[in-house]
């Protein structure tokens, strides 16, 4: 089931558009990014923020992107080629994912949820400083979510 | 009596932990007539010849940092956490008032400074050449609010380094030296850092604590244990231990062997059931004076004491990783935990209310005393100016007569000779100065210079998470070595490159600015942020009378008073223990495989060249020595119960009274003096009320 909101005057389509790509620049899956609670917030924001021109080439690029790739090592290329090799697009994708990591935007967060969803946290087995806290003695041990 | 009657017998001066401490401890005695003693309010009875001490309290935060209520306070906190979540720069003011009527020194201001012209970006006016690298908080609780809660206590040795090692300094503008010995020995000191580490509830384990100290543990430490268990080592502690275990490092002074030992804190971990029933700090009468001693309360166990807004939540240490700048739920000690046991006392039917003999008077900046020179030099009045509100700055003039009431001043060792220096008064031989007969006030400034080093650990060792350091190296803290370059601690940090490198903001933005994305970017942090470690070297720094605070009438704040004009520098023998330091991390870092990152460059703020070689340092937010105590009138402010020599009423406490630095975070030894300059207000105070 994929329910998604009418935002502002973009079509919904768009909305997928940002997870897929955010999926490909972030490492994490749509899950995992959408259990933030943040996507539609991220989404509106960065809408807010770009001009709305902007943001729509970004995602139009990222669309022909993600449809025209059929395996992974083909979309990581195209990419590498239509996104990251281009100065405006790569710009973008690199707030796009400091976003997701970090839960700021040129340096400040989005809101206070954004600050405890960073996925850096994630990822090194630690938790937002100030929130989620592990409990006692958790940091005694290797964190229980590491795999080896 | 009619408590809101004007008349004050105590008036302190800010709510950090030293002024915190005083007020609970006075209020938790009482005046019996009959005796015509002071006695512990369990021992009064109910007598009607009791007479409660009137404390009025003076903040210069805001009205809100003070309420202490379960309601208000818990409301107030919460803002600073979420101000907390939302600064980008998580530094350790970032989740308190930024008050513009009581500014207070930001990291963030710190700037280089280019002689002649001094740094006047903050609150401090820096004049160099190197710039003072720590700040503080003016806000109720004070400083311990955003204290990392690191509790060792100071070395015998510390107390004596000119007896010891024959460390003498020069006298103000002369080539004549002085010793640097405190008025006090540790023995003298050991029953009140006792009566602190009760207050402040700290945890850990004494047959842990090992140090390259002559005196055994016994001797140290005596037949004692913590109130609380240890706080868990973190993982990356144990990996670390396991790589240095049973080896040295070689300095200019000889080998050294690593002593790494779990550090004793002020946060709440499982209460230690030998440590036995709680207790209560109380004075016993002598013959002349007062001594206060640490009692068995039989009335019930030793209890962790939580939050201010509800005792059973942070009753333990649940990993936020945020001491500095925050404890979300107060398991970290602070001092409006202590401000809380004076403002609200037990009543008979054992419920909590309301200390009417106890008022605290907030958005009030104290800024000079009055003296009067016809009476032996008295204080006979306390000027401030209180604003009206956080956007305003507006302010009311008062003062308040202190002839017959104890004046102490307990703000931070920026304020206290701030205050002091703006307390002029004129006598036949000229201006002088509140209690500066020795010309000290404001000079010795000190800290600790952190130099950090940092790497990355050949396999992940989980940084990020714990209490901000839960081990330290102890071995650097005394020895011979002392005769040539400073002693210092070294604490393993649990919080990754965050202080040095802005680690995990700079991690993200390097890789990104290095083309990764996807699952390369992913796996490139993943395993660059859990292998950083980080390792400090908290270098001791010699009282200078050079290194001071002053003011100046051309640097006022928005309330017209003066801001703390600062003058710092570093010697060869902090410098050399820079070059030591370093020594001692590239060998550790040897030992332990660990790939060096550090690096030291002419951008940073506090950087020293030293044989051809740069090294920088960060502020411990180790602001002491201003007001040091001394056993002679002529080379100190105040005696060793923290009285002025000058004047019969003015205590002045804190961190500046510290005549040196040690090795230890200073917020207990400065607690155990401040607990036993308690004795001797209690002695002046039945004399006051004996009238």
């Amino acid at each position: 089931m994929n329910i998604i909101n009418k935002i502002l005057n973009v079509d919904d389509y768009y909305f997928d558009v940002f997870m897929s790509i955010s999926e490909a620049l972030t490492g994490f899956t749509v899950n995992e990014l959408q259990s933030t609670g943040l996507a539609e917030t991220y989404y509106t924001y960065v809408l807010k923020c770009l001009e709305a021109a902007t943001f729509v080439e970004f995602l139009t690029v990222s669309k022909n992107i993600l449809e025209s790739s059929s395996g992974e090592e083909e979309l990581k290329k195209a990419i590498q080629s239509e996104i990251i090799a281009h100065p405006g697009m790569n710009d973008i994708s690199g707030k796009v994912i400091t976003m997701w990591y970090l839960g700021t935007w040129e340096g400040a967060y989005i809101n206070d949820l954004s600050y405890k969803e960073g996925l850096v946290w994630n990822l090194m087995h630690s938790h937002p400083p100030g929130a989620k806290q592990p409990g006692y003695k958790s940091w005694n041990i290797k964190p229980v979510n590491t795999q080896s | 009596m009619n408590p809101t009657h004007n008349k004050k017998d105590v008036i302190i001066v800010g709510t950090g932990i030293a002024g915190s401490l005083i007020a609970k401890l006075l209020s938790d005695h009482v005046f019996d007539a009959t005796k015509g003693k002071m006695v512990h309010r369990a021992d009064a009875g109910k007598s009607d010849n009791i007479r409660e001490i009137s404390i009025l309290m003076y903040e210069a935060g805001l009205e809100a940092g003070i309420e202490l209520d379960s309601v208000s306070s818990m409301t107030t906190y919460n803002e600073y956490i979420r101000t907390f979540y939302r600064e980008e720069a998580k530094v350790p003011n970032s989740p308190y008032p930024n008050l513009k009527q009581a500014p207070s020194p930001n990291v963030l201001d710190m700037e280089h400074i280019v002689q002649p012209y001094p740094d006047k970006k903050g609150y401090l006016v820096q004049f160099g050449p190197m710039p003072f690298a720590s700040d503080a908080i003016r806000v109720g609780g004070g400083t311990t609010l955003h204290w990392l809660g690191t509790t060792p206590r100071m070395l015998p040795n510390d107390f004596k380094l000119t007896e010891k090692y024959g460390i003498k300094i020069p006298k103000p503008d002369s080539d004549e030296k002085t010793a640097v010995d405190w008025p006090i020995s540790y023995e003298e000191l050991r029953p009140y850092y006792e009566m602190a580490e009760f207050e402040i509830g700290v945890s850990g384990d004494v047959s842990r604590q090992e140090y390259p100290i002559t005196e055994k543990t016994e001797e140290y430490y005596g037949n004692y244990v913590f109130p609380m268990e240890e706080i868990p080592q973190s993982y990356m502690d144990h990996k670390i231990i396991e790589g240095l275990k049973g080896t040295s490092v070689k300095l200019s002074s000889g080998e050294i062997p690593l002593m790494m030992v779990p550090s004793p804190q002020g946060r709440n971990s499982i209460p230690n059931p030998k440590y036995g029933k709680t207790k209560v700090i109380k004075a016993e009468p002598k013959d002349s004076g007062y001594k206060l001693v640490l009692d068995s309360s039989e009335k019930e166990e030793y209890k962790a004491l939580g939050s201010v807004w509800n005792p059973y939540m942070g009753e333990r240490c649940e990993g936020n990783a945020s001491c500095v700048p925050i404890c979300p739920v107060q398991a970290k000690y602070n001092a409006l935990k202590t401000l809380k046991k004076a403002l609200y006392k037990m009543n008979d039917n054992d419920n909590l209310s309301r200390n009417l003999f106890m008022q605290i008077q907030a958005q009030s900046v104290v800024y000079k005393l009055s003296i009067d020179q016809n009476d032996s030099h008295k204080i006979s009045k306390v000027h401030l100016r209180k604003y009206i509100s956080k956007e305003k700055t507006d302010f009311v003039e008062e003062s308040i007569d202190t002839s017959d009431a104890i004046v102490i001043l307990a703000a931070n060792a920026f304020e206290n000779p701030k205050i002091l220096l703006n307390s002029k008064y004129t006598t036949p031989e000229g201006v002088k100065t509140a209690a500066n007969s020795s010309d000290q006030v404001g000079r010795n400034l000190m800290d600790h210079m952190v130099m950090l080093t940092w790497g990355l650990f050949p396999e992940p060792v989980y940084p990020y998470r714990g209490p901000g350091s839960t081990t330290n190296i102890s071995s650097f803290r005394d020895g011979e070595f002392r005769k040539d370059f400073s002693a210092w601690i070294s604490p393993l940090d649990n919080w990754g490159w965050g202080w040095p490198a802005f680690s995990p903001g700079s991690d993200v933005a390097y890789f990104i600015k290095e083309k990764h994305f996807g699952a390369e970017l992913r796996e490139k942090l993943t395993d660059r942020l859990s292998k950083q470690v980080l390792f400090h070297f908290e270098i001791e720094q010699l009282p200078n009378p050079n290194n001071r605070v002053t003011i100046n009438d051309e640097y006022l704040d928005v309330l017209g008073i003066p801001r703390p004009v600062i003058h710092y520098e570093l010697t060869e023998y902090e410098m050399k223990a820079m070059e030591q330091a370093k020594d001692a991390s590239d060998q550790m870092f040897k030992r332990l495989n660990i790939t060096d990152f550090t690096k030291y460059t002419a951008e940073d703020k506090n950087s020293v060249i030293y044989n051809g070689v740069r090294y920088s340092y960060n502020g411990a937010g180790h602001i002491v020595g201003t007001h040091r105590m001394g056993s002679k009138a002529e080379e100190s402010v105040t005696d060793s119960y923290c009285k002025t020599w000058d004047h019969p009423n003015l205590y002045v406490v804190g961190a500046g009274n510290m005549t040196t630095l040690g090795t230890s975070n200073p917020t207990l030894t400065l607690s155990a003096f401040t607990i036993r300059s308690v004795e001797s207000i209690l002695a002046d105070l039945e004399i006051q009320l004996k009238k």
